[in-house]
């Protein structure tokens, strides 16, 4: 008797593949896509066109300012709305959408996931995103929005902004549980790179944030839909922009720089050649970063005053201590560098003029939380808070932010649109953006050491001249950063049209998303190396080369 | 006798299986969990607040003609303390593969999260009290209408996952998706709590 374990050729003809259905192109391959890749760009294409639109706004609000005896450029009611357009599509339709677009793209690459968690639910994030963004730019110019009249229009900006409240924490709970879920063997909690550490901080962070945002807002909307200018709080539609603006505020505002201090703790070991020192101290001091800039209890108006001591001395204490960490990190990047061979490729150039602003908009934070030592004792408001002094710390975290972005949007190119960015024309960007960040910021900060409220409130204030020619300084700065991001989207779109291929790892990466190709496939991987660290790439580099040693 | 020839079996030879995703769904609803946590207790805060205010001033946080009942908020939170248990009950027969259970347990649980809502409407009903912005009582039904939302929520998720397992693919070891349920709908109870002393208690 012969016996054999052979399968039956059924089974073989079977589990031959079918013949696969033709991939989707153009429109029908964004429609229809959950790969993380199209999700992410989606994210990113749509965040840079309201980029374009609050940068616009801003631009609007900054030639207005050149004037401050009155209203002359824009319609006299529309100022308002625009410098609240100006913040909230800043912050929350440009900053944070873009944020979410490159961890989306990137996070499950670097972890070494195949997909990102819930692909549906992430596209379906990204879709609602375009609509509440859409209906929220929509309210804005139907005089809606913070500072409208419109009542109907101010109820629209609030729905649309609780909507899309909703999709960026749908899109943060994906992206935070592909990092804690979706990592293959291997990769330990503490070996996850520092980029995906970041998101799976600032998710947890906006995760707290957004919800207490969006019950705000709700309440804002009950207040102003059934109470008129009589509701819980008083004030209606006045009040609205108080209500919500602590979330670009500080210590809130430090939040939207956490993924920031992971792309620099990305690029920094690739261009120093080296691994990067002390990671999971680096690691902890990202989570240090994140739990002080958790802004959620700081919400302005709803605190009684005889309770200013509660809010104020954690505000101090914070402003101050959330230095520490990227004192830290700046250490651990330093070491880095000089344990390396520095290459100065514009990732790198990106990476420090990120830092740089992040340092000096932290070093304002907390010089604009000295004054309030006092009022722990007498009661008074701080002069520097509420002034430019605090939009510009402000524009400084979200400039700095910005800055990394782009630089993680250069660095990982190959894996985002299969292609490169042009080196000369990107270090130009680099440095142009870094010129227009300290145009833009710095004189808003010394206007607001004179004086000059942060809301654009026209008429005689001290030292009005000077101030004047403060703000012309500011406008000049930014038309050079509308510049710097046109520049960023003309190699962008260049890059994309480029025949030129990358190769799967242009940079000599260290972390995962270079050891597959450029593009990725819809699957990610083919197969992974071996993960015994953080720099799995720069083990298997280095051994190879023991190796043929 | 002939010889027994043996070839490697395709099971064998073929690459190990990829190991199970580690509880996505669970870590999911954990953040999910404490985000709505955090919006309801974020309007208890402002009710509170408002409250505390009111008293302060010597006017009562609900208008003088309203009756706030304790008995339907104290049967409310006894029957989200029973539909822990019945929870409980539910992931424990899936672990197990116990389908008669988990008919049981699944049924309990959802007549019991639509018994609390019930409860709650009744709170309503017996209150008569208007939708008013000038004192706490719009705020009162914020808070509660923002935790009827979180519970029914809750239950549509344990109906979804419970609905799956009958459907055989949250059996055993792969019951999952039922922690997930379980440990959402577990929050939402203890949401409840502090709800239920901020509003049903301290009036």
């Amino acid at each position: 008797m012969t016996v054999t374990e052979d399968a039956p050729a059924a089974v073989t003809a079977a589990s031959e593949p079918t013949a696969a259905a033709p991939a989707a192109t153009g429109l029908a391959a964004i429609l229809g896509s959950g790969d993380h890749k199209v999700v992410g760009r989606l994210w990113i294409v749509a965040s840079i066109f309201h980029l374009l639109l609050a940068g616009a706004a801003a631009l609007a609000v900054a030639a207005e300012r050149m004037d401050l005896s009155g209203v002359d450029i824009v319609a006299a009611d529309m100022l308002g709305p625009l410098y609240a357009y100006r913040s909230i599509g800043a912050a929350f339709l440009f900053l944070l959408p873009f944020t979410i677009g490159v961890a989306t793209a990137i996070v499950p690459l670097q972890v070494g996931a195949s997909t990102i968690a819930f692909p549906r639910a992430a596209t379906a994030a990204a879709w609602t995103y375009l609509l509440s963004g859409g209906l929220l730019v929509g309210s804005i110019l139907i005089d809606g929005g913070p500072f409208g009249t419109d009542a109907d229009g101010v109820l629209l900006f609030v729905s649309a902004f609780v909507l899309l409240l909703v999709a960026l924490a749908v899109a943060w709970i994906c992206i935070a549980t592909t990092v804690v879920s979706l990592r293959p063997h291997g990769m330990t909690m503490a070996r996850v790179p520092l980029f995906a550490w970041s998101n799976l901080v600032a998710a947890t962070v906006w995760l707290i944030a957004l919800p207490v945002l969006a019950a705000v807002a709700v309440l804002a909307f009950i207040d102003i839909r059934y109470g008129g200018g009589n509701g819980f709080f008083g004030g209606g539609e006045a009040t609205l922009y108080g209500r919500i603006s602590w979330a670009f505020g500080t210590p809130a505002v430090y939040a939207f720089a956490i993924p920031a201090l992971g792309v620099i703790g990305s690029v920094v070991p690739v261009f120093t050649q080296t691994r990067h020192q002390r990671h999971r101290i680096a690691q902890g001091l990202i989570g240090a970063f994140g739990a002080l800039s958790v802004g959620a209890w700081a919400i302005p108006g709803y605190g009684s005053e005889a309770y200013h001591w509660l809010y104020e001395g954690p505000w101090v204490v914070v402003s101050f201590a959330i230095l520490l960490p990227v004192l830290g990190l700046f250490g651990l990047w330093a070491m880095t560098g000089r344990q390396g061979r520095l290459t100065m490729a514009s990732p790198l150039l990106f990476a420090g003029a990120a830092l740089t602003m992040l340092l000096v908009g932290l070093l304002a934070g907390a010089v604009q939380a000295v004054e309030p030592l006092e009022t722990l004792v007498d009661g008074d408001a701080s002069p520097l808070y509420g002034t430019s002094w605090s939009s510009s710390v402000a524009a400084y975290i979200g400039l700095a932010t910005m800055i990394a972005l782009a630089g993680g949007l250069v660095y990982w190119a190959p894996k985002l649109i299969g292609r490169t960015f042009a080196e000369g024309g990107t270090r130009v960007v680099a440095l142009v953006l870094l010129a227009g960040t300290v145009l833009w910021a710095f004189p808003e900060l010394i206007a607001g050491l004179m004086g000059q409220p942060a809301l654009p409130l026209m008429g005689p204030i001290d030292n009005t001249s000077t101030i004047e020619t403060l703000n012309i300084v500011s406008l000049i700065g930014g038309v050079v950063l509308a510049l710097g991001a046109a520049g960023l989207v003309a190699l962008f779109v260049s890059a994309a049209r480029s025949d030129e291929l990358p190769g799967d790892d242009p940079w000599s990466g260290h972390t995962l998303e270079w050891a597959t190709s450029s593009p990725p496939p819809v699957d990610n991987f083919a197969s992974l190396p071996e993960i015994a660290s953080e720099a799995p790439l720069y083990d298997a580099r280095h051994r190879s080369e023991e190796g043929s040693a | 006798m002939s010889a027994v020839v043996t070839t490697p079996s395709p099971l064998l030879t073929a690459p190990p299986p990829a190991p199970r995703r580690p509880r996505v769904l669970t870590v999911a609803a954990a953040f999910a969990a404490v985000a709505s946590s955090l919006f309801v207790l974020t309007m208890l805060g402002a009710y509170l607040q408002v409250r505390g205010e009111r008293l302060a001033d010597g006017v009562s946080a609900l208008p003088e003609d309203v009756v706030l009942p304790l008995t339907p908020g104290n049967m409310g939170l006894l029957t989200l303390a029973m539909s822990v248990v019945t929870v409980a009950w539910l992931s424990w027969s899936l672990r197990n593969e116990d389908r008669i259970h988990a008919y049981l347990a699944l049924g309990l649980s959802i007549l019991l999260g639509i018994a609390f809502i019930n409860t709650t409407a009744y709170l309503y009903q017996q209150m008569e009290m208007p939708f008013d912005l000038t004192g706490t009582s719009g705020l009162l039904y914020a808070v509660t209408g923002a935790h009827l939302v979180m519970t029914a929520v809750g239950l549509i998720f344990l109906a979804v996952v419970g609905f799956q397992a009958f459907g055989g693919q949250l059996t055993g070891r792969d019951a999952e998706g039922m922690s997930a349920a379980a440990l959402y709908w577990y929050v939402t109870v203890a949401v409840y709590l502090p709800v239920w002393y901020g509003i049903y208690i301290t009036k």
